[in-house]
């Protein structure tokens, strides 16, 4: 009754709309689309307007359009290697499909329990998706809209911080972020000084409730004190908004982290190992079956991100669409570290809705970032940056600055936020296949929201059956690998003493030694590719971008693994770095 | 550790400099290297072209650096490898790290750095695009190649025109892969003419110049890059764009001089160079700390960064015969002169002669240079063409110099000759 009246509501609305060309169809609340519109950008402009209708509970869009055809493009099922070879279990009580930030952290919160939890990771690593390219920001919510699951758990989410960063030896620095009001931070249809006093006495009014109701402690700076706070600072700042509690977390380390602590209390996690279906009998899981083969579950969790759609579709069921949301980042030599103390965000209306506006962030080893840009795209693989991106990125976040050095950007990247059409988080089993949890449509600020995302599930997956019995033996803490350069030289002394691979300084940049190299290749998640060695010691990560170490990594990897160079990889796949040896190349002419 | 001088860098820069200040009488001279091996980058430049000014003959780098290197065995000079600098300070207290002694803690009476420079990458100029594997700087695939024996790629498309770029589209051409193309923003060729000649002439390889790579696609490995032909203002012209087939991206678009070390003390710099400022000597702005060779600013030939390495080594040996600096001559580039090393002079030099590098800023061809001390002229010397690529150099006797204030280079055009 109610999804014959929602349907009508939605054919009306396209009706009205002139959408002629699209079919939809309700069930249990759900909208579904198909059709053909001109571009992607309609398209997804749909499925937000759909989104909105009251009533409506999610939407499967599968409209498409002429450059949508890419979004079809199946990833590609990665093959074992001779160097990583795992047996994969029988049968789990729990498979997490997705080795993001979410997946192990649920993985992780899952260990305390006397269960057999599965982690399974398409990639050749942990952390290979949106949690690699994001702003590595711990909000306090006051970005969210109210009413969205995004904001509730992200105020509940950043206290819990301090315990984790602990817990897990995971750098995290609570920067702050300083909220810049400007003269141009309204629109310039308004006269000049009525703006003016706008900008400065009103604006700041209502960040500073909004940061107070996210649980913050938001305080007024004026422009003396906010220009001595950050000196580089735009002369036409008038008044800041800082929040003290904003900070910044390593992401790659959190990530790591949780996976080893998760395996270090039992839980197994499997890379390069991808779900190609799913075993359902009488609507219910039983099994999944991998590239590596066939485990038998009664519960998967869904924390495959972008692909969290083409998971549930294996299942047999669907009840959303991801559509990815492309966000660019541009990174910084650390010489640039004076330039902001903390994060920066020059607050400007109107505002584009689907993004916090990013800012002048920090990385937790202290790069300045500009970024995250937004942008729709129809390939859920397509994490490429255009011109006119990195332009505006390098336009946009430098107003907030008199003088900003731009040409000592060392890199730049995009990462892909796994969006809804309703914008928000699914956490919550599955409608019609029994044992079927969602931690689906996880996009900002998914890495603050990870450890109540991981709550929660826990919460269903004990509804749903599955008996939680705590392990006495669960040790939370996690310790990082010594790095070399954060020890003190007394510290750098003992390390090279008791093992002679900490004197060999690889990367010179970042001055990571063999010794951290070779302890990543050889840790509880293997890293096995050079970007993967990237992510755990920030080899390759400095201003040279891996110039003088990059042959160094191939030929520790290839050591340690056993195998000839040429099989290095860069990310895993077919991302070889070499063809093969000279001459034999051209003897085969 | 107590030295004497401490050289820092095992390329040609410092190899000469620790031979000069062995030479001069430096009793206890020691010589620091990252890499495994010394040489630098001269080990993997197995072309030939090297020692034509000081040996007067081809050799290849690793013949050049083993002349370097059995002078170095015959002599006392202390020879740390896979020794990284961690700290410096103006103190000349330097804290390095090799896998045999554990951490250093060196005290030097006189420093010589000679840490030469590092290739700009593809991010440093903002290629768009995807992060595939394949793409390599020039002289991380000539490092493959030539020592490691493996190859990046089939097919090629190389960036830049630079000296290095150009002998690495032959080596690839000679192991059997196609060269596409090689692609320049500027309107005029960046290397030398002679590799322009050798390199690419020779082996049928196209120069497309006022052309770059606006974007590089592919998932896992290059599938290929579109290339486009730029306006005056290099900006890429709608409607140029081309797609290129290819496995590997080249980048050879310069290389800056690795002065980490060199902030760290701090010295300062000359944002033209991106190197130390330097006097004639080779002495940076802190007293008894010199550097040389590819550090102070990028060169074209090797002979060039010994002969810089050989003035510090010896201005290492006589540190504290010379006085404070008061008052250095201040050596200004002029008109089409991009920049001139040394920035500043001495008044009462030990060196007889004074060498002045410099680079011009454009093509002309016609010219003369000139050099005023004061607005005096007092060098002037027909040149038919001048090139940025190609460094230039002048003799001056400091004898000339004894009161002078300011000396300035000028490129001008022969006047005479265009009316």
């Amino acid at each position: 009754m109610k999804d014959k009246k929602l349907g009508k509501k939605v054919k009306q609305f396209l009706e009205d709309k002139k959408y002629f060309q699209i079919n939809s169809s309700v069930n249990d609340g759900i909208v579904y689309l198909d059709g053909h519109l001109d571009n992607w950008e309609n398209v997804v402009e749909l499925g937000h307007k759909i989104g909105q209708l009251k009533g409506v509970e999610e939407v499967v869009n599968d409209v498409l359009s002429n450059d949508s055809v890419k979004a079809a493009t199946e990833p590609k099922i990665r093959l074992a290697k001779k160097f990583y070879d795992p047996i994969l279990p029988k049968k789990a009580d729990v498979v997490i499909v997705g080795g993001g930030v979410v997946g192990c952290f649920i993985a992780r919160e899952l260990s305390r329990y006397k269960l057999d939890v599965v982690l399974l990771e398409k990639e050749s690593d942990v952390c290979g998706g949106a949690t690699k390219a994001n702003s590595a920001q711990i909000h306090t919510g006051v970005g969210e809209s109210f009413g969205t699951l995004k904001r509730k758990l992200c105020v509940k989410s950043w206290p819990l911080f301090d315990k984790i960063s602990d817990e897990l030896d995971v750098p995290y620095d609570k920067t702050g972020l300083l909220i810049v009001i400007t003269k141009d931070s309204l629109s310039k249809n308004i006269p000049g000084p009525f703006r003016h006093f706008l900008c400065k006495y009103l604006v700041p009014l209502p960040v500073w409730i909004t940061a107070k109701m996210a649980k913050d402690k938001p305080k007024i700076v004026w422009k003396g004190k906010l220009l001595k706070m950050e000196p580089y600072l735009s002369e036409k700042a008038l008044v800041g908004v800082l929040m003290p509690n904003y900070g910044i977390i390593d992401p790659f380390r959190l990530t790591f982290s949780l996976a080893e602590n998760a395996i270090q209390n039992g839980a197994k996690i499997f890379i390069e190992t991808e779900v190609t279906s799913i075993n359902v009998e009488n609507k219910k899981i039983s099994g999944v079956v991998t590239t590596r083969g066939t485990i038998d579950t009664d519960f998967v969790v869904n924390a495959a991100g972008v692909y969290a759609d083409r998971i549930a579709e294996m299942a047999g069921t669907r009840e959303f669409t991801i559509h990815p949301r492309k966000g660019g980042t541009v990174l910084f030599d650390k010489k640039t570290d004076k330039y902001a103390t903390h994060q920066l965000n020059e607050f400007k209306l109107p505002r584009n809705e689907h993004t916090k506006g990013g800012g002048v962030l920090k990385t937790a080893d202290g790069n300045v970032n500009f970024g995250p840009s937004a942008l729709e795209v129809p390939d859920k693989e397509d994490t490429s940056i255009s011109k006119e991106d990195l332009d505006n990125i390098l336009e946009k976040y430098a107003t907030v600055f008199s003088y900003f050095p731009q040409k000592s950007v060392i890199t730049y990247f995009s990462g892909l936020r796994a969006c809804t059409y309703k914008e928000d988080f699914i956490i919550k089993p599955s409608k019609n296949v029994k044992g079927l949890i969602y931690a689906a449509g996880i996009q900002s600020p998914g890495l603050t929201c990870s450890p109540t995302i991981a709550t929660m599930i826990l919460e269903i997956l004990e509804k749903e059956g599955l008996p939680m019995k705590e392990k006495e033996a669960f040790n939370p803490i996690s310790k990082r690998a010594a790095v070399f350069r954060e020890l003190t030289l007394e510290g750098k002394k003992n390390i090279v003493a008791e093992d002679k691979l900490y004197g060999n300084v690889v990367c010179r940049c970042e001055h990571v030694t063999e010794g951290e190299i070779v302890k990543a290749i050889h840790s509880s998640v293997p890293a096995l590719t050079v970007d993967a060695i990237k992510r755990r010691t920030r080899a390759g990560m400095g201003r040279c971008q891996s110039g003088f170490c990059g042959h160094l990594v191939a030929q520790i990897l290839a050591r340690e693994l056993g195998v000839p160079m040429e099989e290095i990889t860069k990310n895993g796949g077919d991302s070889r770095l070499f063809i093969g040896k000279t001459k034999e190349f051209l003897a085969e002419d | 550790m107590n030295v004497d001088t401490l050289v820092i860098g095992g390329g040609p820069a410092g190899l000469a400099a620790a031979l000069s200040a062995n030479k001069n009488g430096v009793k206890d001279v020691l010589l620091i290297e990252r890499g495994p091996e010394l040489g630098g980058i001269l080990p993997q430049c197995i072309h030939d072209g090297f020692g034509t000014v000081i040996f007067k003959e081809r050799l290849t780098g690793p013949e050049y650096a083993e002349r370097y290197i059995q002078e170095i065995k015959k002599t006392g000079i202390n020879v740390k490898l896979e020794t990284m600098v961690l700290e410096i300070d103006r103190n000349k207290r330097v804290i390095a790290v090799n896998p045999a002694d554990g951490l250093l803690d060196i005290q030097a009476k006189t420093l010589i750095l000679a840490m030469g420079c590092r290739e700009r990458t593809r991010q440093q100029i903002l290629i768009p695009g995807n992060r595939p594997a394949g793409i390599f700087t020039a002289g991380v695939a000539q490092r493959y190649i030539n020592i490691e024996g493996i190859m990046p790629g089939k097919k090629i498309v190389i960036l830049g025109s630079g000296d290095v770029g150009l002998i690495m589209a032959r080596r690839f051409s000679l192991e059997g892969a196609e060269v596409e193309g090689v692609y320049e923003i500027m309107p005029v060729p960046g290397g030398l003419t002679r590799n322009l000649v050798q390199c690419l002439q020779d082996y049928e390889i196209p120069l497309h110049l006022s052309h770059t790579i606006v974007n590089i696609k592919g998932k896992n490995r290059v599938e290929g890059v579109t290339v486009a032909k730029v306006d005056s203002d290099m900006k890429p012209i709608g409607g140029t764009e081309r797609f290129v087939p290819c496995d590997t991206v080249i980048v050879s678009v310069g290389l800056i001089p690795e002065n980490e070390l060199s902030e760290m003390v701090p010295l300062k710099l000359d944002s033209m160079t991106g190197g130390p400022i330097v006097d004639e000597t080779m002495e940076t702005s802190t007293a008894g700390i010199y550097a040389a060779g590819n550090v102070v600013h990028v060169h074209d030939l090797v002979d060039d960064v010994s002969t810089e390495g050989e003035i510090a080594g010896k201005a290492a040996a006589r540190f504290g015969e010379l006085k404070e600096r008061e008052n250095p001559i201040k050596v200004e580039a002029g008109e089409n002169v991009r920049y001139v090393v040394p920035q500043i002079i001495r008044k009462k030099s030990f060196e007889k002669n004074v060498k002045l590098f410099f680079r011009v800023k454009e093509v002309q061809g016609n010219t003369f240079v000139k050099v005023f001390s004061d607005g005096e002229q007092i060098y002037s010397m027909k040149e038919r063409v001048v090139r940025p690529p190609e460094m230039l150099s002048v003799i001056l006797p400091s004898s000339v110099l004894e009161k002078t204030q300011v000396v300035k280079v000028v490129v001008e055009k022969d006047n005479e000759k265009s009316s």
